[in-house]
């Protein structure tokens, strides 16, 4: 259980996405995220999982305000971000970071690996001499485990795990309390993605950092993690404050069972999720979920189950919850 | 009896070697997994089963591909064209790019029977829609006039599969097959992947990085190291005594309920490119248990029973 005092909070958080087809097609809207209220406790790490489309990105891109929401708010350590002016914004950005997913599409191929990451102190108008400078990038460089001589080179001479350290170190550059790591591993090796995962943790503990985890890997997500969101479609189906208790949604249950063991002892048959995920635009009037659903009834396909809090403190948005 | 054969197989590009005498085969029926990060030369090693080489500029340099009777390494073009999608099939790994998008996928489909099979249009369309049935692709005659826009990620490498077994293969060589898909769909593409080839009794050359999966899927295991054999052996095994100490290092890396906060290892540093590969062991500068000898004496490959090992301390590390 977790009995931290909340860095962020957000309450009825819900972003729409209006499009249209063809040119003369009526507009659609969706919901890429839809009424999450999600508390993040201070020095904690919460993941969200999902699978694409299922929000998680545009959650993380609305926690820092890098995206306006639609309705609903984001509070920052009490303060909301929606009612803050471009430069109270970007001088509370200081304080929260991102990380993000690829490496290789986040760093400009023109600026060598010192401009990158003296980018932020520009950015916040920190001036600097040069030795400062070059003291800082050093400090930061050997803080991610890369060697000094990397500050000359350009992004394309490292490899992806090094960008993503070069990513990271940016993001540490100014002293954040509060990081949000959008699939920080997902373009890399299982040995880089644990050199990545061991690195955030030892930050963890030493800069008592809050981290906002996005990852489609609930194996991972439960290593990691100290309470787990899971999102289906835009909505947070079920939230788990214990990552190591088994989840009661069926679609969490479908994603566990989808993360096979590395022990050849212990193969099973999946029981394979019918059905495609419905289109974000034309969500069914029921559970979203339910027409993929082992354990669907009739009062599935008609009402939308609520997120209800059990007696354990763990969440779930379902009509017929596993024990 | 072996039906791939590879023995001392040397990939060049070029000056550069990224792929150093490797040898393994792969028995009538049997799912091999090869596996190994970025960089080890799984693909190159997909690409000289297949003959596909060329288009990098690459070649089989020394030693022998023997797949059943034939010599792959002396195989022209034209030869090796009527072997690929006949007797040999590769699954790519991204279903996007595989598809051709302004043919049906039911055409594409066909298109494999009625090149390697000779059968009549009528026939072929029958056999992929039976093809497609078998693979629990729902509606199957309405899916195969449908283009592959049309289909979800999940459906289309179901159809790249279709394609790949519907001449009747004896080996397919499939490419991290699922890797551009989301994880339910993974693991169900996996598994009906895997159930296809056991009932087809097809041979199957299984290329990923996901440790996992080769634990579910596959009868024996290769791991791979900067363009050379690190071990190879039974999947129960390389999983219950992994005599490499890459091998460990691997199994280690993966995220499990069993492991406590901060016990996740990862590799240090990085896999070496093929410009700077080290001397002596190529995975000495990351390896846990590297001696003096390890970076000057390049460790042979010693083969007891199921096991090929190349370390020279694979004994110790069996402890």
């Amino acid at each position: 259980m977790i009995a931290a005092p909340n860095l962020v909070t957000m309450k009825g958080l819900t972003r729409e996405f209006t499009s249209r087809k063809g040119l003369l097609g009526k507009p659609r809207t969706m919901r890429a995220v839809d009424n999450v209220n999600l508390n993040l406790p201070k020095g904690k790490v919460t993941g969200v999982v999902g699978e694409s489309g299922c929000g998680k990105s545009t959650l993380a891109r609305l926690a820092l305000r890098l995206m306006d929401a639609s309705s609903g708010s984001v509070h920052f350590d009490g303060v909301d971000l929606a009612s803050l002016g471009t430069s109270d914004l970007r001088s509370l950005r200081k304080r929260m970071q991102m990380v993000f997913q690829d490496p290789y599409s986040s760093l400009d191929p023109r600026y060598t690996i010192a401009q990158a990451i003296l980018e932020p102190f520009v950015i916040q108008g920190v001036a600097q001499n040069a030795a400062q400078q070059a003291e800082r990038t050093a400090e930061l460089l050997n803080m991610v485990g890369l060697s000094p001589t990397v500050a000359a080179q350009f992004p394309h001479q490292l490899s992806g795990g090094q960008k993503q350290r070069v990513g990271i170190a940016r993001a540490l550059a100014l002293k954040p309390q509060f990081l949000v790591l959008d699939e920080p591993t997902a373009s890399l090796d299982v040995s880089i993605q644990a050199q990545i995962i061991e690195l955030l943790e030892r930050f963890q503990s030493e800069f008592g950092l809050t981290y906002l985890f996005i990852s489609h890997d609930l194996g991972l997500v439960r290593y990691f993690c100290d309470q787990i969101v899971v999102m289906y479609l835009g909505r947070i189906v079920e939230l788990l404050p214990n990552p190591q208790a088994p989840p009661r949604h069926p679609y969490s249950r479908a994603l566990l069972d989808s993360t096979f063991a590395p022990d050849p002892l212990k193969r099973r048959v999946i029981e394979p999720l019918g059905g495609e995920i419905p289109s974000a635009f034309n969500l069914p009037a029921g559970c979203a979920f339910a027409a993929r659903c082992p354990k669907a009834s009739a009062q599935c396909k008609t009402q939308r189950p609520a997120l209800v809090v059990a007696d354990n403190g763990s969440s779930v948005a379902c009509h017929h919850p596993h024990d | 009896m072996a039906l791939l054969t590879l023995t001392d197989v040397s990939v060049t590009i070029g000056k550069l070697q990224p792929l150093d005498k490797i040898s393994f085969h792969i028995d009538k029926g049997e799912i091999l997994g090869v596996v190994g990060e970025s960089g080890s030369g799984k693909s190159l090693t997909a690409m000289a089963v297949m003959g596909l080489l060329h288009l990098i500029g690459g070649k089989v340099s020394t030693g022998t591909v023997q797949f059943a009777e034939l010599d792959l390494t002396k195989l022209t073009e034209d030869q090796y064209r009527r072997l690929r999608g006949r007797r040999i099939a590769l699954i790519s790994q991204n279903p996007m790019t595989s598809l051709d998008p302004v043919l049906t996928v039911g055409e594409q489909i066909d298109q494999v029977s009625l090149l390697h099979l000779g059968l009549s249009a009528a026939d072929a369309r029958a056999r992929s829609i039976d093809m497609m049935v078998q693979l629990r692709i729902p509606e199957a005659s309405v899916v195969h006039s449908q283009y592959p826009h049309q289909l979800s990620g999940g459906m289309k490498q179901r159809i790249v599969i279709a394609m790949a077994l519907v001449a009747d293969p004896d080996l397919i060589v499939a490419d991290e097959p699922t890797t551009a898909l989301d994880v339910t769909i993974q693991a169900q593409v996996i598994q009906i992947m895997v159930e296809m080839v056991r009932k087809l009794n097809v041979a199957l050359m299984l290329i990923t990085h996901d440790m996992g999966v080769v634990a579910q899927a596959c009868d024996r295991v290769v791991v791979l190291y900067a363009g050379r054999l690190a071990e190879s052996n039974s999947v129960h095994q390389i999983f219950a005594t992994p005599k490499h100490p890459y091998t460990r290092s691997l199994i280690g890396c993966i995220p499990t309920d069993k492991l406590t906060d901060g016990e996740l290892k990862g590799i240090p540093g990085n896999v070496p490119g093929v410009m700077n590969y080290p001397s002596g062991c190529r995975f000495h500068p990351r390896c846990p248990m590297a001696q003096e000898r390890c970076s000057t004496e390049v460790p042979m490959l010693k083969a007891a029973g199921s096991l090929s090992v190349a370390c020279h301390f694979s004994e110790s590390a069996a402890s």
